[in-house]
């Protein structure tokens, strides 16, 4: 074969008439660009999803990364400081007015502090999620939480070779580094990747989870045959405020009739949440921003003895590696037991304890006043 | 790997790249052949070595045909060969089944079971493998002298898996000269792939969850629920078969190759005969020219004309499948094509029934079919026709958003036939459908990579 010939054959072009040239090719895919670049625009305009120093992003939509893009860019926008971290930032077991982010903005008498917590968000999962969405996260001050629960067993820390289901495991890596217990086809991990770039995937999975009950629009429609999916778009946002699930619990966990914890604790050297917790900590630092780590509550009146020491070690090597980079933290002291709704959440009355213990921390007022001063000059 | 993945687009963004840069060189259908071997490897490592065994075997028989003065017994040795590959994979269980259940029958029962996998895309691949040796032993083509093209053909990707089911006759040639790929080539491919896509993925797989909440379940469903899904069910399987044909003639475009049209319009036919002409059209061709044509076709008299298509009616069902539930789906179709050319055969019906009457006829005829199509048993099948013509009212429970997309599909086709088709041809009208298209599978549609009901055959 040497040079192009023409097709010796031709057959019809097809049954329909929706054949267009390069140049109207051109028109249509600007078109439709057009309209996926207004209509999470126009759609984000008309939404409100709520403002005030209580604010979190609704507990129906944590899968909803379009939610935290929007939540930490107007944050940021607002000169916030912003809190980052899993269901303990967020306040799992408590309302929206009683979260560390609330009890903050209390003592501050001011709106300076942002909640920005996913729940479920685990340091794999959160490196995933400021590296992905949380661009707008640029030269402000951010405190990330940092909750040694995740490394409390090889399965928190995601290294068991069984495959179990593990929260955003769309935020995880899908192909290098590996993590053993993440079992998924290649399709599912290449839809996953281009999910992440394709610019409109987390608007296309907001409106799901924000008017669709998280079900794409053909499933919905079956499960609600009668109801018109345009009609959808007049409901509001799903509140803050709305309950958590489980629902807030008011006992402490002594009252629970929950067991003591014998965590086997995984060494952080070889730790993939501790890592990918570096990570995030350092993508931030890159980004311009002004880091600062809440360094534990944990429950240790929860542990075994031979867990708390174990405990405790991970918690100085932790501590030792934030000062040999300089970031600046919080080494939490432990919380009264009755303050804990289980092993790592504390109730309303631990978090006001516990802004009580970050604002009485020098290095914190000295980040808090700084950033606040600095995110409030953008 | 499927058309409507982000895998096979991976795939395509490494193989095309190279295709345009080799296709003018030696290296062009050797590229061609690996990227096929490599798509199909994907689905079942296993299945490539079939692939080349079939490739292989006829090459070698046609070559054996070539050099020698009777050529029948390389024909028969091809068939033997094609078929039987078929029947292994494909009937081997049908065939130890119902030999169990006869001598369950006669009192004596035991237990056999024939656990062959079933490739996919066999009867494909082999029906086209088919129509090489064939067209050689009828002398009407010739021989193809290299391998790597015939292999090329067997296995041409886009066609592997669910057709449409080319001639050597159209392809060889195609794959013998470099293919000169043009701006109208890719602009037409690009066409082609997103109607086709747009089929598949938002309508095909939408209709699907219907269908497979009635269909899993037909006792807990009444009338209007088993008619509707029947209904819904004939749309979806020809929006994921035609979608799946429109994905592989729109990537043949853009590799420079034509395929053949699959799918016209189908469900605006007036009668079984022009159904036929315009469903699965590679297929009907190939048992039209290869089946009912030797078997005597309408020149032996009405008798046997009607007889002739019967049996091809019913061979055509078994293609698709090893199991009685086809076999009967084939005997309606002989049935109503016997039912609507004996129509046709009278003036009353030709000159004064209307069109749409004669299109809704033959359409009700393709629905009742279907139902044996789709059903999960023999037994399913009667009790959902039972059930459809008990008439017991209950909430069927199906989103009138299906409907209003088969309303809307069903009008453009039928604009499409009539003086008003210009409004469609018209390049605001072109241009606005596929930038609708493009943002409904952005938007609305489900997730990527359902099955295509084809893939089983």
């Amino acid at each position: 074969m040497s040079s192009s010939e023409p097709c010796p054959v031709e057959t019809p072009f097809g049954s329909n008439d929706v054949r267009l040239s390069l140049a109207q090719w051109a028109v249509a895919v600007l078109l439709a660009a057009l309209v996926l670049v207004v209509a999470p625009r126009l759609l984000e305009r008309r939404e409100d999803p709520g403002s005030g120093p209580d604010f979190r992003i609704p507990y129906s939509l944590g899968n909803d990364y379009w939610m935290f893009e929007r939540t930490s860019r107007r944050a940021c926008a607002d000169g916030k400081i912003l809190l980052v971290g899993d269901s303990v930032v967020w306040g799992h077991y408590v309302g929206s007015a009683q979260t560390l982010s609330h009890y903050l903005n209390a003592s501050a008498g001011a709106e300076r502090f942002a909640n920005c917590g996913v729940d479920g968000s685990h340091p794999v999962a959160l490196a995933g999620l400021l590296d992905r969405y949380g661009g707008a996260i640029a030269g402000a001050g951010v405190i990330v939480h940092l909750n040694l629960l995740w490394m409390s067993s090889e399965r928190h820390d995601l290294r068991t070779k069984k495959e179990f289901a593990f929260n955003h495991p769309d935020l995880v890596p899908q192909f290098f580094p590996e993590i053993p217990c993440f079992r998924r086809s290649f399709q599912g991990r290449l839809d996953t990747v281009v999910g992440r770039y394709v610019p409109f995937g987390a608007w296309a999975k907001h409106v799901r989870y924000a008017y669709f009950e998280g079900s794409d629009i053909p499933a919905w429609t079956l499960a609600h045959p009668y109801e018109c999916p345009a009609a959808r778009f007049a409901r509001a946002l799903p509140s803050p405020d709305e309950p958590p699930s489980p629902p807030p619990v008011a006992k402490p966990w002594t009252e629970q009739q929950l067991a003591k914890f014998d965590a086997q604790w995984v060494d952080l050297e070889s730790s993939l949440q501790w890592r990918f917790f570096r990570e995030a900590l350092e993508s931030l630092r890159r980004k311009g921003n002004r880091v600062f780590v809440v360094l534990g509550p944990f429950n240790e009146h929860m542990l075994t003895a031979a867990s708390l020491e174990a405990y405790a070690g991970s918690k100085a090597a932790a501590a030792a590696w934030l000062d040999a980079t300089g970031i600046p933290y919080v080494n939490c002291t432990v919380l009264p037991s009755e303050l804990f709704a289980d092993a790592s959440h504390p109730l309303a009355e631990g978090y006001a304890s516990l802004a009580r213990q970050l604002l009485g921390d020098e290095r914190f007022r000295d980040f808090s006043g700084a950033a606040g001063a600095e995110g409030g000059k953008q | 790997m499927t058309f409507n993945t982000w895998t096979f687009a991976l795939f395509f963004a490494v193989f095309y790249p190279i295709h345009l840069a080799v296709r003018r060189t030696r290296l062009g259908v050797p590229w061609l052949l690996a990227a096929s071997y490599f798509f199909y490897g994907w689905l079942d490592p296993r299945y490539p070595l079939l692939v080349a065994y079939a490739t292989v075997v006829d090459y070698l028989l046609v070559l054996g045909m070539s050099r020698s003065r009777r050529k029948g017994p390389w024909l028969v040795l091809s068939i033997v060969n094609d078929l039987g590959l078929l029947s292994y994979f494909k009937y081997s269980a049908f065939v130890v089944d119902n030999f169990v259940w006869i001598a369950g029958l006669c009192g004596f029962t035991f237990e056999a079971r024939a656990g062959a996998m079933l490739p996919v895309g066999i009867s494909f691949f082999v029906f086209r493998s088919l129509t090489y040796t064939i067209d050689c032993y009828r002398g009407t083509l010739p021989r193809e002298k290299n391998v790597l093209t015939y292999a090329a053909f067997v296995a041409f990707f886009p066609e592997l898996l669910m057709g449409p089911i080319d001639r050597a006759a159209a392809l060889l040639p195609q794959l013998r000269r470099a293919p000169a790929i043009t701006g109208r080539d890719v602009a037409d491919g690009l066409s082609l792939f997103v109607v086709g896509l747009f089929k598949k993925v938002a309508l095909a797989d939408y209709l699907a969850l219907y269908v497979k909440k009635v269909y899993d379940a037909p006792a807990e469903y009444q009338s209007p629920a088993l008619a509707l899904a029947t209904f819904v069910f004939a749309w979806q399987i020809y929006f994921d078969f035609s979608g799946y044909s429109d994905m592989a003639r729109g990537i043949g475009r853009l590799l420079g190759y034509r395929l053949a049209l699959n799918f016209d319009n189908p469900y605006l036919a007036t009668g079984l005969g022009d159904f036929w002409r315009r469903w699965h059209i590679t297929l009907s061709n190939w048992f039209k020219d290869y089946v009912y044509i030797p078997l005597g076709g309408n020149r032996r008299g009405t008798a046997l004309t009607y007889a002739n298509m019967a049996a091809t009616m019913v061979i055509s069902g078994l293609w698709h499948g090893a199991v009685w539930t086809f076999v009967i789906w084939g005997g309606v179709h002989a049935a109503g094509r016997t039912l609507t050319r004996a129509l046709e055969q009278t003036g009353f019906y030709r000159e004064r029934v209307p069109k749409i009457a004669k299109q809704l006829l033959t359409f009700a005829i393709v629905c009742f079919a279907w139902i044996f199509f789709k059903a999960a048993s023999v037994d399913d099948a009667f009790l959902i026709v039972g059930r459809i013509f008990a008439c017991q009212w209950a909430d069927p429970g199906c989103p009138p958003l299906m409907l209003v997309l088969i309303a809307c599909v069903w009008a453009y086709q039928y604009v499409r036939e009539t003086r008003f088709r210009a409004l469609l041809a018209l390049a605001p009208v072109r241009i606005a459908l596929m930038a609708g298209m493009l943002v409904w599978l952005a938007v609305v549609a489900g997730s990527s990579g359902q099955g295509f009901v084809y893939e089983q055959f």
